[in-house]
């Protein structure tokens, strides 16, 4: 009951918008619990959002938060890290906000390794426009803007992670709460990009996709003998057809954007004095 | 002697053109000389005819110079182009092998075999730029030793060889002149007033006002013609403990300026036209959320791709409206290299000061032009900040307060008390989403009203300037770059006996109302110079002002000569004598 109260001083107190059965207050639990895990503090903490029914969780939270605009929410990430590393930075975004719209993102922030934690709430439809298809959508293939089938392939978020190089990709279930909880907990601990893929069924427009009852069927954990420096292995059990695969896909270490940002500070050092008159001496 | 002097070096990209221009610039902002440059790019990588053209002044001058008094080429192309641009009693200094047109109206022609001496005296060929300078150190009386001095600083790190060649060709070429050209013209370098200037470009000065002003996190995109503000900065910036970084494009840059500003970093991006279009969307979010933000708008030549090396004023539409919904935005441009040190600290003291996005308009002319700078100008530099709140625990921060001040205090993130949300969604007092009725109208006027407020801040009252005669009844409303060129006309109109004023104010939005309506009382003829084809500000002056404009628009990606506003001023002042009952040119 205690650890109840505690997770619950992260709620902001606004209500969810979310539709009743949405898989996304099993995600707004595990962040809650999982922040009430660490301790952190709600000044340090900043969540980052874009545009759909996801990218409405900063409201919820007791936090700094920056609800933004379709796709965006990476690099507004990015920006917050840079200008204050001390920040505990989370972007949470949807598969269509992250992949369509905002696809060109991922693959910069994932190489720059900045020290963010990304979750990608996978339904698989566009709920908030109330259901079109998503880049994800696979099983569910008449939409209302797909009415004659998919044009498309379906992208998988985490076999895409791992190409893109984030070094920490890990993939859970809403309705895992324990185990999400666990992923988030991991995500913000590794310093470098994270890049959790929830999956989450979309009550109102596609329980299809992303069926509870499917993909309990279907899901089988990472095994425990993974290595998860092994990325070719790592991508084949994220992309496995057969089975849904849950749990760390990569962990490695390598340097973060603020480490290199503080890199060029030391060299630049190196280069000429700290102050204007030095860097007005040039144009003397 | 002549007080002022306009040289022109021409040649292809790559012979070295622009180095001489440039030590020139050097040499002469040292002696305290005041300076102006021009300078085409050709839109070839490599090769392709450029020129760089500098005048040299004893006093302060507003524009590069029309006609060229001293005019250096090194091929033939560059004669057979440039040529026409000499004044009557100019000077041409050409290669050897040129040949002239039989016709001559008065010029006095130098010829030197550059090539040659570089190729089979020196053995090194792109030495030939450096026998230039030494032919040009005795035609104009150059002091040679602060020549010299220049180059051993500009080569000694390519070693000893390298500095050997080229101080060999400076002599080279100055013996040649000596020995084999007799000075029959009386073109000489200035005077100057031995109090050194900053040589520096207009996207250097933008760098260096930005820094000045305690800007720390760039996020940029390369693009031309304003690349070189983010090149300077990533070498430079670090050293001061800020960071530069290259995003995948403009969309990414703009964001992570909105999310560092956010944090409470003062941040900064640059771009040009096609950048400024995607990041409409973001400019509206900064506005929604009310987070500062400077944006630099580099204009180049046409819609889409357009000339990326040419210059124009057409983005001024997109930068006043550009974003959908009544989004609040300030607008700045800066008029010179100096000015644009100035503006740019500026638009990051009411960037911070009122909490929304500032775009500065300049253009490739004005980026890429090298001017002399006088060193007060970095230690007089407009200063504002950020109002930051301290909330009491316990009550739940408001962000946005309705009442009072339009500007309300921000909390950053970090800060005891101050969780809140900030959205691009219209929101209520404490951030949170509210799409009502009076909500969104309260919010809006909000935000408005701080655009009211910049209007009348002290901190914006020098950027509006007059000039000319103020009991005038011509008058000239005139922005950015273009504000040289009617500067300069203004002064040769006085010497033809006609009258003239002009406004020039470095803020379009909000527009600096009070100095406009008491200037437009005051004339009875309104001439609109700029670098665009609809008439961009005349558009705006119409519409908000509803008076009759006269247009004056170029659309040739160079920038307007001041004999093209003169006929215009002489136009209108004869309209004005003849009491026409057709007052009006055409409108736009």
């Amino acid at each position: 009951m205690e650890e109840l109260d505690k997770s619950c001083e992260y709620l902001s107190g606004v209500c969810p918008v979310w539709c009743p059965g949405c898989g996304y207050y099993g995600i707004l639990s595990a962040l809650v619990e999982a922040f009430a895990d660490l301790k952190l503090p709600t000044k340090e903490l900043t969540l980052v959002s874009g545009i759909g029914c996801s990218s409405r969780l900063p409201y919820f939270v007791k936090a700094y938060g920056f609800h933004s605009i379709h796709g965006r929410g990476l690099p507004i990430a990015q920006g917050v890290k840079t200008a204050n590393p001390e920040l505990t930075v989370l972007a949470v975004g949807g598969d269509g906000d992250g992949l369509a719209i905002g696809g060109g993102h991922l693959p910069h922030v994932a190489r720059n390794n900045v020290d963010i934690t990304y979750l990608l709430f996978n339904n698989a439809i566009y709920g908030m426009t109330k259901g079109q298809f998503s880049p994800t959508t696979t099983l569910y293939p008449v939409t209302k803007t797909s009415p004659f089938g998919l044009a498309g392939e379906a992208i998988n978020p985490s076999a895409l992670a791992i190409v893109y190089g984030a070094t920490f990709v890990a993939r859970g279930f809403s309705v895992k709460k324990e185990h999400l909880k666990e992923l988030i907990i991991q995500g913000i601990h590794h310093r470098g990009f994270s890049f959790i893929e929830v999956l989450a069924s979309c009550s109102s427009f596609n329980t299809t996709d992303m069926n509870v009852a499917r993909i309990v069927k279907n899901l089988e954990m990472i095994p425990e003998d993974h290595n998860p420096e092994d990325a070719i292995e790592a991508l084949r059990l994220a992309a496995d057809q057969e089975k849904i695969r849950l749990g760390v896909f990569v962990r490695n270490q390598r340097p973060t954007l603020g480490d290199k940002f503080q890199e060029m500070r030391r060299k630049a050092k190196g280069k000429g004095a700290a102050n204007m008159e030095a860097l007005l001496g040039q144009f003397a | 002697m002549q007080s002022d002097l306009v040289l022109r070096v021409a040649g292809e990209s790559g012979e070295g053109v622009i180095t001489i221009g440039e030590t020139l610039c050097k040499i002469a902002a040292r002696e305290g000389i005041h300076i102006v440059t021009f300078r085409t790019f050709p839109a070839e990588i490599k090769g392709g005819s450029c020129m760089i053209q500098v005048r040299l002044s004893e006093r302060r001058i507003p524009y590069h110079g029309e006609g060229v008094d001293f005019l250096v080429c090194l091929n033939q192309d560059a004669v057979d182009e440039n040529l026409p641009d000499l004044k009557e009693h100019g000077v041409l200094l050409c290669e050897a092998e040129c040949d002239l047109p039989e016709k001559n109206p008065g010029w006095t022609a130098y010829k030197v075999p550059f090539d040659r001496i570089a190729t089979r005296e020196i053995g090194s060929r792109i030495s030939k730029n450096i026998v230039v300078l030494g032919a040009l150190s005795h035609l104009l009386s150059l002091p040679k030793e602060t020549i010299e001095k220049f180059i051993s600083e500009k080569f000694a790190r390519k070693g000893k060889t390298v500095l050997d060649h080229n101080l060999d060709a400076l002599q080279r070429g100055f013996d040649f002149a000596r020995s084999h050209l007799a000075k029959k013209d009386s073109y000489r370098l200035p005077k100057g007033s031995g109090r050194k200037r900053l040589l520096m470009t207009g996207n250097e000065a933008i760098a260096i006002g930005a820094t000045a002003a305690g800007m720390r996190y760039f996020f940029g995109y390369p693009i031309t013609p304003a690349s070189e503000i983010m090149e300077w900065l990533a070498a430079h910036l670090p050293k001061m403990g800020g960071v530069v970084l290259q995003t995948e494009d403009e969309i990414s840059a703009i964001c992570s300026v909105a999310g560092a500003s956010w944090a409470g970093g003062k941040s900064m991006t640059s771009t040009s036209g096609p950048g400024l279009s995607l990041m409409s969307e973001t400019i509206g979010l900064l506005s929604m959320a009310e987070i500062p933000a400077v944006i630099v708008d580099s204009q180049r030549g046409g819609p889409s791709t357009g000339m990326p090396t040419k210059t124009e004023q057409s983005d001024l539409l997109l930068a006043l409206y550009g974003s959908h919904g009544d989004a609040t935005r300030v607008v700045m441009a800066p008029t010179s290299v100096s000015d644009s040190l100035r503006v740019t600290a500026l638009a990051f003291a009411v960037a911070e000061k009122y909490q929304l996005p500032v775009i500065m308009l300049v253009d490739q002319a004005l980026s890429a032009r090298l001017e002399t700078v006088d060193r007060e100008t970095v230690e007089r530099l407009p200063q504002g900040s950020r109002s930051c709140a301290s909330p009491a625990d316990g009550a739940p921060f408001v962000r946005y307060q309705l009442g009072g001040s339009a500007v309300s205090p921000a909390a950053l993130p970090g800060t005891q008390g101050g969780e809140h949300m900030v959205t691009g969604m219209e929101h209520d007092e404490r951030g949170n989403f509210a799409c009502d009725e009076e909500t969104h109208t309260a919010m809006t006027v909000k935000r408005f009203r701080k655009l009211a407020a910049i209007e009348s801040d002290p901190l914006v009252a020098e950027f509006c300037t007059r000039l000319g005669d103020e009991n005038s009844e011509v008058g000239i409303v005139t922005w950015g770059s273009s504000a040289g060129p009617v500067e300069e006309a203004l002064a040769i109109a006085k010497g033809l006996g006609i009258s003239a004023q002009a406004i020039i104010p470095r803020i379009l939005n909000p527009l600096p109302h009070q100095e406009l309506k008491t200037f437009f009382g005051k004339v009875k003829r309104v001439i609109v110079p700029e670098l665009n084809f609809v008439g961009q500000l005349a558009t705006l002056l119409r519409s908000t002002y509803r008076i009759p404009t006269i247009g004056l628009t170029k659309v040739k990606g160079v920038p307007l000569a001041p004999s093209e506003i003169v006929e215009k001023i002489v136009e209108a002042e004869s309209t004005l004598n003849a009491r026409s009952t057709r007052a009006y040119g055409r409108a736009g």
